[in-house]
């Protein structure tokens, strides 16, 4: 090898860690961006129950619709205020601010001027209409297993959206990551090959087709290396995301789905609650805009495929101590009981039970901890309007207590996790910027 | 946190109160007992929520605050211990910090007026009236203990209230109630009516008011404090609650090693 070459190899693999570098930072914003609070705009669960009337293309049309709902696209093509798919949510990073395009029919600021293939093209590969790359931040990564057909689809709905003209803010990203080919390099090193698929059921193959496809589900589900690409061999045991775990959902029992039924997994994702959890954070957001939306049977081919994935290994349990238990058995009675009952069984559906609740006993406390401090709001589905709401403690709780009724729930009734300590509440208290216990405590 | 920040917590303007007319006076939501603050909230769709925020008690109790002189301290000290003296069954007014419950309400909201309606015109009210003076509480506070201390000193060769011995005490304590001491711009059974309550209320009220020192007057009527509900208890009638008192702040349950 010349060294010219080896001065080519080095610069190409410092460009892709750097590329994957700042795609992790997206990925980590994203979900910060779409959390607003309040309430859904009516008028887009409105716009994607809509009937859509008999006409020459209406199946295509139909199915588009259902593809558009299952890849969530609105999450990230509407902005706060904004109207429905016309885009300019913006993603900040370190390194600026990336805004999502227009994807309504407009012809000039939207897509009603790209063709099929182009369309087709930007789903597989991440190339735009201008032959540009797009930023990974649109997971194309996950939608090149989505068909042809079903682009097609996607794209005959997109056309028939009311054309909004809007243009998104030009993108405010820092050099060199303001230079598209960059992304090249990524592309290069880490775009995964559509999986081959085992000889299962049709119902199982449509479940891995959304799991791995349009429901993208690995972008949060999956834990990352630094550079982005998937953990080998720790495909949906779960990944940090914005300051929330995004849980395994293997078939481990503890951890992940292995107590679920698949009619638990499908009231969940219909409802966003079942008798055993309910659906808060980024996931809120993905039931409520996507998965409430989606046909039953869809639904229940998602279940189906994840009650087949094989349990992620049992995690070695540290025992937690004496002291921190009998401090977190008080203030659990005192501050979690009226909801959660002394004995943890809570109100399913309404306050989440919480012996044997996986959530809780993830190997990471991020978004146990999250949920203390910043509280947590149930998804608002057309099946259960009422979004079901759990108050910050930040005011009540120092990060001593935080820690010590995070071990106790963690470690009661029979659960198991690793114990939680003061530093890992302040560190939470401080990315989520809220203030300390505001009140004095008692001498 | 941005609890602090919410507009709504803020008081209503005397001004915009006579603009809103009696009707939107009316139709003002407390958000807190005792506050009139805030436009009314029309509530749609789902339940109001926010990520981090909570219906934290008022930065205005916090600890370090001081409106009271020395001097009216050891007045407020002494006249509330033959108030609630100490006994067997529980703790003095100021073994319960009763005092500094007194003196942070004074430097907060309460002694600002803050709930109180203080303009003009000053005709005398009916008891049933309630409060009515120009003065804030702070300063009816203030002018009711210097009158007080000079009715003392005339009366009594010149010594403070706090040097009198307890039957002494107890005869200008009951003068006051009674109506029967010139207090000037401060009428006197209204101003023991109002001390009387404030010390009730410094030693039966949450610990992180200031007042009710170790839960003392909660351990000794049996009151286990507050708690969210009870609602595992609503049908076990005639069972004693053998829950701890528990404050806003906790108990020392939550902190023992």
């Amino acid at each position: 090898m010349t060294l010219s070459r080896r001065w080519l190899w080095a610069a190409l693999l410092a460009g892709t860690l750097l590329v994957a570098v700042v795609v992790v930072t997206w990925l980590d914003a994203m979900a910060a961006v779409r959390d607003t609070p309040g309430d859904p705009p009516p008028a887009l669960v409105a716009l994607l129950l809509r009937p859509i009337a008999d006409g020459p293309n209406a199946e295509v049309i139909r199915r588009g619709r259902a593809l558009t709902v299952a890849g969530d696209c609105v999450g990230c093509h509407t902005r706060a205020d904004g109207l429905p798919f016309a885009g300019g949510l913006g993603i900040k990073t370190p390194f600026g601010v990336i805004f999502s395009p227009n994807l309504t029919g407009d012809r000039a600021t939207g897509i009603g001027a790209w063709t099929a293939d182009e369309f087709a093209r930007a789903m597989a590969h991440g190339i735009g209409r201008g032959g540009e790359h797009l930023y990974p931040a649109f997971p194309y990564t996950y939608f090149r297993t989505v068909t042809r057909g079903d682009d097609d689809a996607i794209l005959a709905y997109l056309k028939t959206l009311p054309p909004v003209r809007y243009t998104p803010p030009a993108n405010r990203l820092v050099f060199p990551v303001s230079l598209r080919p960059a992304i090249a390099l990524w592309n290069a090193a880490f775009l995964p090959s559509a999986a081959v698929r085992p000889n299962r059921s049709p119902e199982w193959n449509r479940g891995a087709y959304l799991v791995d496809g349009l429901g993208h589900c690995g972008v949060c589900h999956t834990p990352k290396t630094v550079a982005l690409s998937d953990k080998a061999g720790e495909y949906l045991r779960g990944g940090k995301l914005d300051h929330w775990l995004a849980p395994d959902l293997t078939g481990n029992p503890r951890t992940g789905l292995g107590r679920w039924s698949a009619t638990d997994i499908v009231e969940y994702l219909r409802t966003a609650r079942n008798a055993r959890a309910n659906a808060a954070g980024p996931m809120a957001e993905v039931v409520t805009y996507s998965t409430a939306l989606m046909s039953d049977a869809d639904l229940a081919s998602i279940a189906a495929y994840l009650k087949t994935l094989p349990a992620s290994p049992e995690a070695v349990a540290v025992a937690p101590d004496a002291g921190a238990m009998r401090r977190g058995a008080a203030i659990y009675v005192d501050a979690c009981a009226s909801c959660h009952l002394a004995d943890g069984r809570g109100q399913p559906r309404l306050f989440p039970p919480l012996p044997g609740n996986a959530g809780l006993q993830q190997a990471s406390s991020t978004t146990l901890l999250h949920v203390i401090l910043a509280g947590a709001r149930t998804g608002p589905t057309p099946a259960r309007p009422t979004a079901t709401t759990m108050p910050s403690f930040a005011w009540k709780l120092t990060d001593g207590e935080v820690a010590d009724v995070s071990t106790y729930v963690r470690n009661a009734w029979g659960n198991r996790a690793a114990p939680v300590g003061g530093d890992d509440a302040r560190a939470m208290r401080r990315a989520l910027r809220l203030t300390d216990a505001i009140l004095p405590r008692p001498r | 946190m941005t609890h602090a920040d919410d507009p709504a917590r803020g008081m209503i303007g005397r001004r915009q109160l006579f603009a809103l007319g009696a009707a939107g006076a009316l139709g003002a939501a407390a958000r807190h007992d005792g506050m009139v603050g805030g436009t009314s909230e029309r509530i749609a769709g789902t339940l109001p929520w926010a990520d981090g925020q909570a219906d934290a008690p008022d930065d205005a109790i916090r600890a370090g605050t001081a409106f009271l002189t020395t001097a009216e301290r050891a007045f407020v000290t002494a006249a509330a211990d033959r108030l609630i003296p100490p006994d067997p069954t529980g703790p003095s007014a100021s073994q319960a910090d009763v005092p500094d419950f007194i003196d942070r309400q004074l430097a907060g909201g309460f002694g600002h007026g803050e709930h109180y309606y203080l303009a003009g015109p000053w005709a005398k009210g009916l008891p049933s009236q309630g409060y009515q003076s120009r003065l804030t509480p702070a300063a009816y506070y203030r002018a009711a203990i210097a009158a007080v201390a000079d009715h003392v000193g005339r009366e009594h060769g010149g010594k403070a209230f706090a040097d009198l011995a307890p039957t002494d005490q107890d005869a200008v304590l009951k003068a006051l109630e009674a109506g029967k001491v010139d207090l000037g711009q401060v009428d006197a059974k209204q101003f023991f009516a109002m001390f009387l309550q404030n010390v009730k209320e410094g030693y039966f009220s949450d610990p992180l008011y200031g007042g009710n020192r170790d839960m003392a007057a909660w351990k000794m009527i049996g009151f286990p404090g507050a708690h969210y509900d009870y609602s595992e208890w609503v049908t076990r009638h005639g069972e004693p609650v053998p829950l701890a008192p528990v404050g806003l702040t906790g108990r020392p349950g939550w902190r023992k090693a």
